[in-house]
């Protein structure tokens, strides 16, 4: 089977637009604390929202100002410019620059008569017996809007069959990553994060194949040996695999990640359990999976992943983008820095915008980072 | 003059605590104004009795709850404990530029520049030992924005005592509400565990209607506002963003009695805060704490009162049942909502809107700004949806001007009366 797919990370609108023509719709999702399972258990293709190779977000400015978060403009820049094709929008208030995305969008649906299904839901920042119940009604609310617009009931059985489906590729992904701890890696980072991203070009059912036959043709693959250090990156959504290019092409071999567009949106599978309904244990896990620091009392599980990701993947040291403007981001070195430091991970901290501005001034670092890093070896 | 920048230095070279500072500073104020303007004192007494509390309170036999986004106030003083609004100290510093850069180069160290000045400084100032005050107890909510979701607990950590967080509901709704008076209820717990003391309801009561006629003063000031020409000075919507540290405690009701009595005056004298009121500036972000003098030039300026804002504008939301805990509760937590700053800000953007859009009916307006700090990036990225909203509805154009409510680096006072000027000159008087 032709597995190259994987590694057309550019955003189509081929498998919205074959969806679509069936009959059923197509959702954009913003922000990875909106359960996919739910649109999929109701028909619906879940569309994670990204702005990959997008440049000019001038439009998406002039409604969320100089001040936001290039990676949130660009996304609402290919909204405005309906780069998707979709049916509408669902986002959480992941991060508050998520939120506006949908407040944007929301208002110009509203006041151009566009018609399209606009809803939010509210994530909780934090995993406590008291938030998991409020977010588990905020997921019924979803259910309800989604069971309208499709005529579908969404039933138990339907969850936990999704809930199997996504647990299956989360194995997959997690298959993927067990091959990049070998020493010369039969993919790079690049192609990982390549990987990764097309998952929200197709449905899932596609994406599993897809994955299975690159696995299954994982050995035939040439080795990475040409790398001076092997790197693990952190920080903001980061949908742009030539961002990562500009570091392998100087010697550092990426080889994982804590972003939520790399495998931070898959991890652990979720576990259903039967003293619980399955829409609890979705919540539970969405609330209680690391994956960025939006989540109030995630920080020391989310160092200690990173910690524990540079042992098991002999990194040889952390690179660490954050989106100017992003603040969810933007704060965590308070106490990640020390850490890394007290353990010998040595981190370097760079800035970024969506249009892969200061590109240089990012190989002019990375390389010094990978000569300071190789030396350590 | 001479005197602050000594005192600044003082700070700068860690022989005094930044509460020193600022209990110093506002005694100043205060002889000052004794001597020039003997009948405004009641708008520096607040800041007298908040930080002598501050600095007072061990020896007062208080434990200090350091406390950050909107938290319900009334628990921490029912529990005989002094809440202290991290917020006051970039505030307070807001005027002096030399500290304020001091604490934020210290905080941006680790976090990036974007992130709020508010956090920054507070970040910094701790890290530099430099608040004078130790807590015993910290508690914050996830709210208003990012910046604080990231700094506060970080600042859990690096304080170290106990502490308690509240997650705040995205919507202002009732399962928002409950969802908050649950929250509380394990606050309680918290305080009970960590005071050794139980809540005395009757206690409770007392700051709860303390905080009925803090509201009620507040709503009644805010009213008189309406009025033509507007009685009150903009610079007192500033001031009354001092509502957050101290809205359950009398002292913040004397504001309000001085604000009350002083626009009635005005009123009754057939007076405004300008000689010749022509302009009534809707202020859709105020945060002009460094440069609140702008306000007064304004005035002298252009005839140009800012009569409403929607940073401290808050509407009316009162405990009704005071026996019924579980109904104050669900009030404690529609008030948490209700903050300056949380309520148009920290959810969808049509709360913000929404008011806004009061503002513009109760309070009739001819211009608008907004004057947006850089650190509210939730507020910029809604500003065009408000905007736009003003202009197809009530015809008017806004001004809008980047500053730094907290970095006087950013932007000086000159830059933003120059970009006003030019506003009124270019738009608004052609």
């Amino acid at each position: 089977m032709d597995y190259g797919k994987l590694f057309e990370s550019d955003i189509s609108s081929e498998a919205v637009k074959k969806w679509r023509q069936q009959g059923k719709k197509a959702l954009g999702v913003i922000c990875c604390h909106v359960p996919e399972e739910i649109f999929h258990a109701a028909g619906v293709l879940p569309v994670r929202m990204r702005a990959t190779g997008c440049v000019d977000a001038s439009e998406a400015e002039m409604w969320m100002s100089s001040f936001s978060c290039s990676f949130a403009k660009s996304v609402l820049q290919y909204w405005l410019e309906g780069r998707y094709e979709l049916d509408g929008i669902v986002a959480s208030d992941g991060c508050i620059m998520a939120s506006r995305i949908y407040d944007n969008a929301e208002y110009i649906n509203r006041t151009r008569n566009k018609g399209q299904t606009i809803i939010q839901i509210a994530a909780p920042r934090k995993h406590t017996a008291r938030t998991v119940p409020f977010y588990v009604n905020e997921l019924r609310d979803l259910i309800e809007a989604l069971e309208e617009i499709t005529g579908e009931k969404i039933t138990e059985e339907k969850l936990k069959a999704s809930v199997e489906v996504y647990n299956e590729a989360r194995e997959l992904i997690k298959e993927l990553y067990e091959l990049r701890k070998e020493k010369n890696p039969v993919i790079s980072g690049v192609e990982a994060l390549q990987i990764t991203l097309s998952k929200t070009n197709m449905p899932i059912e596609e994406y599993i194949d897809l994955l299975k036959a690159f696995l299954e043709d994982a050995k035939n693959r040439k080795p990475q040996d040409s790398w001076r250090a092997r790197l693990m990156i952190i920080g903001s959504a980061l949908d742009d695999p030539e961002y990562l290019r500009v570091i392998e092409e100087k010697g550092g071999l990426i080889v994982t990640d804590a972003l939520c567009f790399g495998q931070m949106q898959f991890r652990e599978p979720i576990e259903m359990r039967d003293d619980e309904d399955v829409l609890t244990s979705i919540a539970d896990y969405y609330l209680k999976r690391v994956v960025c620091p939006r989540m109030m009392d995630v920080h020391e599980e989310l160092h200690d992943f990173i910690i524990q990701s540079v042992r098991e993947f002999s990194c040889d040291g952390v690179i660490y983008q954050r989106m100017q403007n992003c603040e969810c981001w933007g704060g965590e070195n308070i106490l990640l820095e020390k850490k890394l430091k007290d353990v010998g991970i040595p981190q370097i901290t760079v800035e970024r915008e969506q249009h892969m501005a200061n590109i240089g001034q990012l190989a002019v670092r990375a390389e010094a980072f990978i000569e300071m890093v190789e030396k350590e070896v | 003059m001479s005197e602050v920048k000594d005192l600044e230095q003082m700070v700068l070279d860690g022989e005094m605590t930044i509460t020193e500072f600022a209990c110093a500073k506002v005694d100043g104020s205060l002889e000052r104004m004794k001597e020039r303007h003997p009948e405004m004192l009641w708008t520096m007494e607040i800041q007298k009795f908040m930080w002598d509390s501050y600095r007072d309170a061990k020896k007062n036999g208080k434990k200090l709850c350091f406390f950050g986004g909107s938290v319900p106030t009334e628990i921490i003083a029912a529990f005989d404990c002094l809440g202290f609004y991290m917020d006051t100290i970039p505030f307070r510093l807001s005027t002096n530029p030399n500290l304020t850069s001091k604490y934020i180069d210290e905080a941006e160290k680790y976090v990036s520049a974007s992130m709020c000045g508010l956090d920054k400084v507070e970040l910094g100032a701790w890290l530099s030992g430099a608040y004078g005050m130790e807590p015993d107890l910290f508690v914050y909510n996830s709210v208003p924005c990012d910046s604080s979701r990231v700094a506060y607990p970080a600042m859990e950590k690096i304080i170290g005592v106990p502490a308690f967080s509240f997650d705040h509901p995205f919507r202002r709704d009732e399962r928002g509400a409950e969802y908050l008076a649950d929250q509380i209820e394990d606050f309680i717990e918290f305080m009970e565990e960590h005071t050794g003391n139980k809540l005395d309801w009757d206690k409770l009561k007392y700051y709860m209607e303390n905080a009925n006629r803090n509201f009620e003063l507040q709503k009644k000031c805010a009213d008189l506002r309406k009025h033509k020409p507007c009685p009150l000075p903009g610079r007192l919507l500033v001031l009354n963003g001092t509502t957050n540290a101290v809205a359950c405690y009398p002292e913040m009701g004397d504001l309000y009695e001085g604000e009350l009595e002083a626009g009635q005056m005005m009123i009754d004298l057939g007076m405004g805060a300008c000689p010749d009121e022509k302009y009534r500036v809707a202020m859709l972000q105020n945060m002009i704490w460094g440069h609140a003098k702008i306000m007064d030039w304004m005035e002298k300026a252009y005839n140009a009162v800012a009569v409403m804002d929607a940073f401290g504008f808050q509407g009316d939301i009162y405990y009704e049942h005071l026996d019924d805990r579980r109904d104050c509760l669900k009030t404690m937590g529609r008030k948490m909502q209700n903050n300056p700053m949380i309520h148009g800000a920290s959810g969808p953007s049509r709360y913000h809107l929404e008011l806004v859009e009061k503002i513009f009916e109760e309070y009739d307006p001819n211009v608008s700004m907004f004057l947006g700090h850089v650190g509210c990036k939730h507020t910029w990225a809604s500003s065009k949806i408000i905007t736009d909203m003003i202009q197809d509805k009530y015809g008017l154009p806004t001004l809008f001007v980047d500053l730094d409510a907290i970095d006087g680096r950013y932007k000086s006072g000159d830059e933003i009366k120059d970009q006003i000027s030019e506003y009124f000159e270019t738009v608004v008087m052609k």
